[in-house]
């Protein structure tokens, strides 16, 4: 559909995922179940760690779209409304992730917890005193409860701007804030208790009070790295034309940059007041990570996913560079990945870094399964809401400098 | 600061008619003139083909310079000139320094944009005139000051006339 607008051209393509597209998921889909496979049979207390790395890493991506809708509908945004059905796309991870998340309480939950085995449990009575919130029966609670929240907001929000799409009844803008409050409400305190059950429970004697906002940081600075990607491959490859332009990518980067520092202030939040109090069950978290090459990564993870991105999208001109947002964008993906692997190794190989092939075949699963879920919704869908009725406040967005 | 200058005013009744008039103003040549408008108008800088603002990079020089002050002044006290023992640490411990690192790198960033800011603009000017009681309300205006480059009253009111303005005067601003 080409219709002119504004003096711009516009023009919305059908979604056709290229070849390498297609084969890069399936061979990426391939590896992570055959590894997932090999791993249950062979080596669980290699794969499960892996999994769950994986599994949250690409979880928080799908999840980070729905709140940067939600965030986006809540405020009245007009100017987003042209993006908003690349990041609508990125939710399609979530039932994957309702099923991988049942899967691993399930199935590998005596492997990762040491509260899910009953000999620790008995021989550490501060577990033990745990045991009424930590248990697999309340865990797996725990995880429907927010997975099918997420799937029902997903597909409430979600749905709605699809079926505006049919009819431009503009009722369904309005439905979808009282959607979008809800939901964000509901994210905020089942997210922390997610976050703390598949992470933070890893090491059942720790707490921090931060985890969940540490986990939320990173789930958003990545979600809006991919969203910049997902922005310049529709636009090269033709799909999308006139929708957006340089400043609505300027905007998308300007949050990136914000959340780039929120997530330094949340991280270093979270290690000055254990640092500080020096208690020991509260260092123990930062011990592990301090020793055996741990370090290196937890310098590594200061000077790149904050010093680095922080200071590459300080210019504005950087903000508006093709190259520098592309190469920036999957640089802080790799960081967060990077992250959550920080937050989960260690817990199991405290003496010495290492990155085994379970964790490479894990990885490349899941992200086929999310490229997969992704394209074939932008398939079945139009890569942008036309009949918002705030469309014309997207189309002519202009930022004054 | 700064005297006011006397130079031709055009005053305009839209928002369209002065972005093609400050498009135009360019266009012909002229650099040192202005649009006053009661609201920021999008498109505006482009029309007048601005250039971007050096104050960011008084922000951050500021910025880099609060850090560093706040590091050294951190590391003086604490490790230098009247080192206390706290809790067992190290008298030099950089994760205690910077919140205050941070802390003095806003507030020098902050603060120096301000002045910055003021420097720029000219400001405070005092009592200065007015080229129309309307402009903060509902007319917008372009000022061409008579020490411009092409200054010629007939040609300046002749370009202005042709662009629809609804008035065109000498003036003072």
């Amino acid at each position: 559909m080409t219709v002119t607008h504004h003096d711009q051209k516009l023009h919305v393509g059908k979604f056709k995922p290229s070849k390498g597209l297609k084969t890069a998921a399936y061979v990426g889909t391939g590896i992570g179940i055959i590894g997932f496979a090999i791993g249950l049979l062979k080596n669980p207390e290699h794969m499960w760690p892996a999994y769950l790395t994986a599994l949250f890493f690409i979880s928080l991506l799908g999840l980070g779209g729905l709140f940067w809708i939600a965030v986006n509908i809540i405020s009245n945004a007009g100017w987003s409304v042209s993006i908003r059905r690349l990041a609508e796309g990125m939710t399609s991870f979530i039932p994957v992730m309702v099923i991988g998340s049942l899967v691993l309480a399930l199935l590998g939950l005596k492997t990762l917890y040491p509260w899910a085995r009953p000999e620790e449990v008995a021989g550490d009575p501060v577990i033990a005193s745990k045991a009424g919130y930590l248990n697999q029966t309340f865990l797996i609670v725990r995880l429907l409860v927010f997975g099918i929240g997420m799937y029902l907001f997903r597909r409430t929000i979600v749905g709605n701007s699809l079926k505006q799409d049919a009819t431009g009844e503009e009722s369904y803008t309005h439905k979808n804030v009282a959607a979008g409050v809800a939901f964000l409400i509901f994210f905020a305190l089942s997210f922390t208790m997610f976050s703390m059950d598949l992470l933070m429970s890893l090491l059942p004697t720790w707490y921090s009070t931060i985890f969940g906002i540490y986990c939320f940081s990173g789930m958003f600075q990545s979600s809006l790295a991919l969203l910049i990607l997902i922005l310049f491959y529709m636009k090269k490859k033709g799909f999308i034309q006139g929708y957006y332009s340089a400043e609505h990518i300027h905007d998308v980067a300007k949050f990136l940059k914000g959340f780039t520092v929120f997530w330094a202030y949340i991280a270093f939040s979270q290690f000055m007041l254990i640092w500080y109090a020096n208690i020991p069950e509260e260092t123990e978290y930062f011990l592990m990570r301090a020793q055996n090459g741990w370090m290196g990564v937890s310098m590594l993870l200061l000077v790149g996913k904050f010093i680095i991105p922080f200071l590459a999208l300080l210019p504005r001109g950087n903000k508006r560079s093709p190259v520098v947002l592309v190469s920036i964008s999957i640089w802080i993906l790799i960081m967060q990945y990077v992250d959550v692997y920080w937050m989960v190794a260690p817990n199991f190989n405290e003496n010495q870094m290492s990155w085994n092939g379970y964790d490479f075949s894990l990885l490349v699963g899941f992200a086929g399964i999310f490229l997969l879920v992704l394209s074939n919704f932008f398939s079945k869908n139009s890569l942008v809401a036309q009949k918002d009725p705030r469309m014309h406040e997207a189309l002519s967005h202009h930022v004054s400098y | 600061m700064g005297g006011s200058k006397t130079g031709m005013a055009a005053i305009f009744l839209t928002e369209a008619q002065v972005l093609v008039a400050a498009k135009k103003t360019h266009d012909m040549g002229f650099v040192k003139y202005d649009a006053i408008t009661p609201y920021p108008v999008h498109g505006m800088e482009e029309a007048c083909a601005l250039k971007r603002s050096w104050i960011p990079y008084v922000t951050f020089g500021a910025g880099f310079c609060g850090l560093s002050l706040a590091l050294w002044f951190t590391w003086w006290t604490s490790a230098v000139n009247w080192a206390i023992n706290v809790g067992g640490k190290p008298f030099f411990s950089l994760p205690a320094f910077v919140p205050i690192m941070f802390e003095l790198t806003v507030l020098f960033a902050a603060l120096s944009s301000v002045v910055a800011l003021f420097y720029a603009a000219g400001l405070p000017r005092i009592n200065p005139p007015i080229l129309d009681k309307d402009l903060t309300c509902h007319k917008f205006a372009i000022f061409i000051p008579s020490d411009d480059v092409g200054y010629d009253e007939k040609k300046i009111e002749a370009m202005f006339r042709a662009l629809g303005a609804s008035e065109v005067k000498k003036a003072e601003f």
